[in-house]
């Protein structure tokens, strides 16, 4: 380490930048509160008046998106630990974390489930002799439950150490050879497995079972692979939005860690494309009808087709495009329009996934759905205002971060 | 008038790419800089616009494409088999070979392309490296006239340079 580089480091820590106390607060919950509000009745609406099939239908798109986005974060938090990633400081750390408490809500939402079962799982209605052992209504509910309570528990005893001065040291210490303090090197790889356990039981249990003659063992980690990607994507958002609203000398104004956060949108951009492509040419070489439905009526048919060549592009095309250069990497607006266009993929890509099981013919899209999503955005930013306080805190305390170099 | 070659020495990558600046601010072009370790300081330093290596990769990575879009295409037209009833050119698995081979010839250009531009293997030294420049020192050579050595000298110096000598072309040449 040259003596130049820490001079550099002093200077910035002299400049100190005036710490900002909420950047999110009363305005932001009262808005929450009434998207919340506007869900449910247009939620209580459908069931009243005969159109419940299309209520839950959107109830568990949105339950699966938000709550993928929410424990993708985390995990990307944890997996920062896992890299000894100190490009953000301790600031990254805290994004990750800043959405967490919806997982609880999402634990909780996961229960109405079980009154719309009759509507969502068509092996309850219509049994499938050879896989009632495992797709059977109690035990689904009790395992699913017990995943994500165990998900949403190790999350929390994760933040908890991830928050505390020892961990919060760790992040901003210059010297590179320390490892995180061990009750993180434990935490860590465990939310991480946890979260490709779990999230791979809930593609099958959640979302395969939907067409349940259907299979593919790639599916669980294809479907947790873009959770973690959507909540990159909103790493990335919440980054370059941030920035413009956190004074002038926070972390999101230097460049590199938008660089930094436009490198991963892009790269697990890649990623999700490979895993498609995995399991499409398995199924394509194949060519067994009970595995290539799945695809043909989403890929070939109308009214679907369009809809999921639009995941293709939201998700893969135009991050891969548009983030190939460095400079659209740093720049705010274009990183933020490339993970907010990224969320709607990932939205459209669930929907795409769930909806056709059901209704095959229609793409059911109107008001209803529109709100009952509203009402989960809602609850999703309630549950984050804490959370991006804590972040607007971090960002603005003027610690240091990693390198300044690229 | 003759040209003279002014080697300057420096301890500190710091001060290294500080020179360098004040250089370019002195509007002098004609140096070579010599850093026994890849430093990022002194590239920008110099203010070296991206590597054309890059369009060696991509040139690398079309060829590739285009090989395997030959192979494929070619062997099927050559062996001409229905397999399971698909379209004959079926573009799933043709992806994958062109995938490979544009990440195959992509690498092999990139190899042979930096080795090229970077005029590497050779065996003949730099006119003014010194042996410490491969070990712990970063050094400059600048060549200029004559008259302006003195300028340029204590500008070395004022930068922080350990040592400054000053040596004809001619006893290279």
């Amino acid at each position: 380490m040259s003596s130049g580089l820490q001079s550099v480091r002093h200077a910035r820590a002299s400049r100190k930048p005036q710490p900002v106390e909420s950047v999110a607060g009363a305005r932001m919950q009262t808005v929450g509160v009434a998207m919340i509000v506007l869900g449910i009745i247009a939620f209580v609406l459908a069931l009243t008046s005969g159109r419940a099939a299309i209520a839950w239908e959107a109830y568990l798109v949105n339950l699966l998106f938000f709550l993928g986005v929410a424990q993708g974060a985390v995990v990307a938090s944890a997996s920062f630990y896992l890299t000894q990633a100190k490009w953000g400081g301790s600031t990254v750390y805290r994004l990750g974390e800043a959405f967490a408490p919806f997982l609880w809500v999402g634990f909780f939402l996961f229960f109405g489930l079980y009154f719309g079962r009759t509507l969502i799982f068509p092996w309850v209605t219509h049994p499938i002799a050879q896989k009632a052992a495992w797709l059977n209504v109690p035990f689904l509910f009790t395992r699913d439950a017990f995943a994500l309570g165990v998900m949403a528990a190790a999350s929390f005893a994760f933040i908890r150490v991830s928050r505390g001065e020892e961990a919060r040291a760790w992040t901003i210490a210059t010297d590179d050879i320390q490892l995180p303090p061990h009750s993180i090197r434990v935490l860590a790889p465990l939310v991480a497995i946890l979260f490709a356990v779990v999230y791979t039981l809930i593609a099958f249990d959640l979302v395969m079972s939907l067409a349940p003659v259907w299979r593919s063992t790639l599916f669980g980690w294809y479907f947790f692979a873009g959770a973690f990607w959507s909540a990159l994507c909103l790493l990335a958002l919440t980054a370059a939005v941030l920035r413009g609203r956190l004074g002038e000398d926070n972390l999101f104004t230097n460049p590199v860690v938008l660089h930094d956060c436009g490198k991963m949108v892009f790269a697990f951009s890649v990623f999700w494309i490979y895993l498609m492509f995995a399991q499409y040419i398995v199924i394509w070489y194949g060519d067994l009808p009970v595995e290539t439905f799945f695809i043909v009526q989403r890929v070939h048919h109308m009214p679907w087709s369009p809809l999921s060549v639009a995941c293709l592009v939201l998700i893969w095309v135009i991050p891969f495009v548009v983030l190939m250069s460095v400079r659209t990497k740093k720049s705010p607006i274009i990183l933020g329009t490339v993970s907010a266009l990224g969320l709607v993929g990932i939205w459209l890509e669930r929907y795409v996934l769930v909806v056709p099981s059901l209704s095959l013919d229609a793409i059911p899209f109107g008001p209803t759905q529109f709100l009952i999503t509203i009402g989960f955005l809602g609850a999703f930013l309630i549950c984050s205002v804490p959370g991006l306080n804590r972040v607007a805190q971090a960002a603005t305390s003027g610690e240091p971060v990693g390198d300044d170099e690229e | 008038m003759s040209r003279i070659a002014i080697i300057s020495s420096f301890a500190e990558e710091v001060q290294c790419a500080h020179a360098i600046e004040e250089l370019r601010a002195a509007q002098v072009t004609d140096f070579k800089s010599f850093s026994p370790i890849p430093s990022h300081r002194i590239e920008h330093a110099i203010g070296r616009t991206k590597s054309p290596v890059r369009w060696i990769v991509l040139a690398g990575g079309i060829s590739g494409v285009l090989t395997g879009l030959a192979i494929t295409i070619g062997t099927t037209y050559e062996w001409n088999l229905n397999a399971g009833g698909k379209p004959l050119l079926s573009w799933p698995p043709f992806i994958v070979i062109c995938f490979e081979l544009m990440i195959l010839l992509g690498g092999i250009f990139g190899f042979f392309g930096v080795l090229g531009l970077s005029g590497v293997p050779t065996t003949e030294s730099q006119p003014g490296y010194n042996g410490r420049f491969g070990e712990d020192r970063f050094g400059i050579v600048i060549r200029c006239d004559e008259t302006e050595a003195e300028r340029l000298e204590s500008l070395m110096k004022e930068s922080g340079a350990e040592e400054v000598e000053r040596e004809d072309e001619a006893q290279h040449s």
